[in-house]
């Protein structure tokens, strides 16, 4: 017991200290995290209190209604679990003082428990301000006895059991899933807002059914609030009352909260802990099994040795490759020009372009005039203005073609570098990427402007770029190391006859082929039948399949990098 | 501690091997010399050890790790000063230092404090803002040198670190190599200058042809023929009489 409490403080006090190197540093990120606490607080503040006072109003609607107090304790979980299984997630599952830990002599159960508690009180926290802004106003609003606000704080203990065990059962398989991938710091972080980003859209989708749909049809809101809101209410009570008995552990508490003598309370009130109870010993039978495992797979890779004191791995490495790789080629006015000679080539091509077509006739119309009135433009000049984009975008970077020969002979620093390769290629692709995306958004921006075209397709163009520019520079950069041109003493003669724009080039070919034989069915069939829908799936697919191919690339690519870096002789 | 056993590489399409079946190790708290006429191997090795050029056979382990295993946790714990100058040209000093301590993860106020000390000891202290392109020969060797300790390494690995330095920095550089072999550290350097190995070094290898012809520690070979270091080399290496 003293261990496990020693532990829970140990774990919990832990993630709110910051991990700054010095004592100057630390306070100084401590005032700045307070300040941005601050600024969100502030930020949140307005949404806070409408929300309060709509439930208040609620809460005076429905004089108290069990069911409506339900739906909002639900409403209260849904926020919970939704903040709570990244922490579960990251608290809990994905162990990263593995190593730590286990030396310690405490037995595996104890520290589990200990780190679901930590989860817990972390859940209490999200609980404590929905409760705030929820139930609160709704008792208030509801004119309910003593006896709600008095089990309020019974409430706030009990209500982020539901979230937990939903959570734990959701984020095992998602942390299996990045485990899986714990290597891979991109794909980790990106994983996880997509996970985060599919919780909220899941959780926003539910409020929509559960409550907010059911009173569209009952008039006019304008006409008679009261009556309507009362409309509402009460096919909502309808409605919950169906549902609400699945979540039992609520419906008690909510029964206890408002029923109408102390014994039915009291019975109602031991029932839902009971119940309560029962969840969290089934959280952990569950999940105990996989934190083992989970610890077996950390504590079995993570057996790389300490360093020598650092941490080898840091956040920065990749940022700083990219800033300093910049710095280097902004400053060589050779290599800077030939880098960032695109930025301005394509710009100037979609301008000139605009002059030669959108110049109207002697008749005043424009051929850009005359064929946007085609229903079928907006379908196929953005997949043609792709296709010719891709062709110049990936011809042209030479940030992206030749990022080895570029290191010239200083390349032996960057294979004594503690840096994975895969990491080093990794920076080099995405300053290429960077600088491609800026460029492809001024002139996404230029076409969307001068040749009429929808921003969304503009805004899908721009995706498609960026895919499908990022997989084929991670080929041409895997192409650079496989054959680099080291020892130079001029970057442009060394670049005569190099084979690596011809390369893009046939990459590009590749990549417009695929992309015609996508578009266009989609595009026959949108002529044929009409419907928005084909354009969007033809988009959906395509930049589907250039998100594959970067992804694809990109693992060719990381996969290689260390055999091809070891072949090159300096 | 450095370990290599049994290591030869050849180049691309050469016929012989730059080094052959190399077995050595070298302990902690040491400061050996490599020593070798020119193309004996020398730099050859040294690429090995720093994780530069990856052997066609044979083992190296730094500190217990093998770099063929772990690489990253092995080049992390190694410093290295090239023999070359081709450092980024287009950085500033400041700006390359502050790159290399971050691709070593060393935290900010550490590289911060290292990088005033071993600036101050080279004089390099005015010159860190100014471009890399812009340094003499010697104030890149230097730049090398500061850049190889901002990580504290327990393995420092130098190639010919003597030429091109003036004697006061040549005097501090040597003195440097003192203090890190005696709290524990590997030092580890070729030369061809017989006079400074012969003051600075605990132990000496002498390469030839890409094999290892003589490891000794100094003493041993004062006491034992009564040779000098230069004529032990000039026998080695095939010139002596
Ligand atoms: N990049 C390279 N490609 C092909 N052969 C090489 C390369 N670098 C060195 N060699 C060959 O390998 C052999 C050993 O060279 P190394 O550079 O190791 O010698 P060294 O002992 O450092 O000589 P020095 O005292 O001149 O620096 C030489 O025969 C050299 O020609
Ligand atoms: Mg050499």
């Amino acid at each position: 017991m003293k261990k496990y409490l020693s532990l829970v403080k140990l774990l919990f006090v832990q993630q709110y200290k910051s991990r700054a190197s010095s004592e100057r540093d630390g306070r100084k990120r401590r005032v700045g995290t307070a300040v941005l606490y601050v600024i969100l607080a502030l930020c949140f503040l307005p949404i806070a209190l409408s929300v309060a006072v709509a439930i208040y109003y609620m809460g005076k609607v429905s004089g108290g209604d069990p069911y409506i107090c339900m739906f909002l304790t639900l409403m209260c979980q849904g926020l919970v679990f939704m903040f709570g299984v990244h922490a579960i997630m990251s608290n809990v599952f994905i162990v990263k003082d593995a190593d730590k830990l286990l030396y310690l002599p405490v037995r595996a159960p104890v520290i589990f428990l200990a780190k679901l508690t930590v989860a817990y009180l972390n859940e209490l926290i999200t609980t404590f301000v929905t409760v705030l802004v929820i139930l609160l106003p709704f008792g208030i609003g509801a004119h309910i006895g003593a006896a709600y606000y008095l089990l309020l704080p019974v409430a706030l203990l009990l209500i982020p059991m539901l979230p937990m065990l939903l959570g734990a059962l959701v984020a095992m398989p998602l942390s299996a899933l990045i485990a899986r991938f714990a290597k891979n710091s991109v794909i980790k972080t990106v994983l996880r807002i997509v996970i985060y980003a599919l919780l909220m859209a899941l959780y926003m989708y539910i409020v929509y059914r559960l409550g907010f749909l059911t009173g569209s049809e009952n008039g006019n809101i304008l006409d008679n609030p009261e009556a309507y809101a009362e409309d509402i209410l009460r096919e909502l009570t309808e409605q919950l009352s169906k549902v609400m008995v699945y979540f039992h552990p609520n419906y008690l508490l909510v029964r206890a909260m408002t029923g109408d003598t102390f014994v039915r309370r009291m019975l109602y009130l031991l029932a839902s802990i009971g119940e309560n109870a029962a969840l969290l010993g089934l959280v952990f039978a569950v999940s105990l099994p996989f934190y083992r495992a989970m610890l077996g797979m950390t504590a079995d890779s993570g057996g790389r040795r300490r360093m020598s004191g650092y941490n080898v791995h840091s956040k920065g490495t990749v940022a700083e490759l990219m800033r300093t790789d910049l710095r280097r080629t902004v400053r060589d006015s050779q290599m800077g020009f030939q880098s960032f000679a695109g930025l301005v080539i394509m710009p100037v091509i979609v301008v000139l372009l605009y002059f030669m077509m959108g110049l109207a006739d002697e008749g005043g119309t424009s051929f850009i005039e005359l064929m946007r009135v085609s229903p079928l433009y907006q379908a196929i000049a953005p997949t043609v203005i792709l296709i010719y984009m891709t062709m110049l975008n990936n011809g042209t970077n030479v940030l992206g073609l030749y990022p080895i020969s570029r290191e010239n002979r200083s390349i032996f620093m960057l294979k004594c570098l503690p840096v994975p390769f895969g990491k080093i290629l990794l920076a080099k692709v995405l300053l290429a990427t960077a600088v491609m995306a800026i460029n492809s958004l001024i002139t996404c921006v230029l076409i969307v402007a001068l040749f009429g075209l929808k921003w969304y397709f503009g805004l899908a163009m721009l995706c498609q770029m960026l895919t499908l520019g990022f997989g084929s520079m991670c080929i041409t950069t895997l192409a650079d190391l496989k054959c680099p041109r080291l020892g130079w003493d001029n970057f442009n003669q060394n670049l005569k006859n190099a084979k690596n724009s011809w390369l893009a080039m046939l990459v590009a070919l590749v990549c417009a082929v695929a992309l015609a034989a996508v578009s266009a069915p989609c595009i026959v069939l949108y002529a044929l039948f009409g419907g928005w829908y084909w354009l969007l799936i033809m988009w959906l697919v395509s930049i589907g399949l250039g998100i594959g191919f970067a992804a694809v690339a990109y693992r060719i690519m990381k996969g290689k990098a260390a055999y091809h870096f070891g072949k090159i002789e300096v | 501690m450095i370990k290599l056993y049994d290591v030869s590489k050849t180049y691309g399409k050469a016929k012989e091997k730059a080094v052959d079946s190399l077995t050595l190790e070298i302990g902690s708290g040491e400061i050996f010399g490599f020593l070798g006429p020119n193309g004996a191997g020398k730099s050859t090795t040294i690429k090995m050890i720093t994780g530069i050029l990856i052997p066609d056979s044979g083992s190296i382990e730094i500190d217990g790790v093998n770099i063929a295993d772990d690489p990253i946790a092995a080049k992390s714990r190694v410093g290295f000063v090239p023999d070359t100058h081709d450092i980024y040209e287009t950085l500033k000093g400041i700006e390359y230092l502050r790159f290399i301590g971050t691709m070593y993860g060393v935290p900010e106020a550490v590289l911060r404090e290292n990088i005033d000390k071993y600036a101050d000891l080279f004089e390099m202290k005015g010159a860190l803002g100014d471009m890399v392109g812009s340094y003499s020969h010697g104030m890149k060797q230097k730049l090398s040198i500061i850049a190889a300790l901002i990580h504290d390494p327990q393995v420092w690995v130098l190639d010919e670190p003597l030429t091109g330095l003036d004697p006061q920095s040549a005097y501090r550089l040597k003195k440097l190599m003192r203090e890190r072999a005696d709290s524990g550290n590997t030092v580890f350097f070729s030369s061809h200058v017989i006079d400074v190995v012969e003051k600075v070094c605990d132990r000496i290898g002498i390469i030839n042809h890409g094999k290892l012809v003589a490891v000794d520690t100094l003493d041993n070979i004062r006491q034992s023929d009564k040779v000098s270091l230069e004529s032990l080399f000039l026998t080695v290496t095939g010139e002596g009489e």
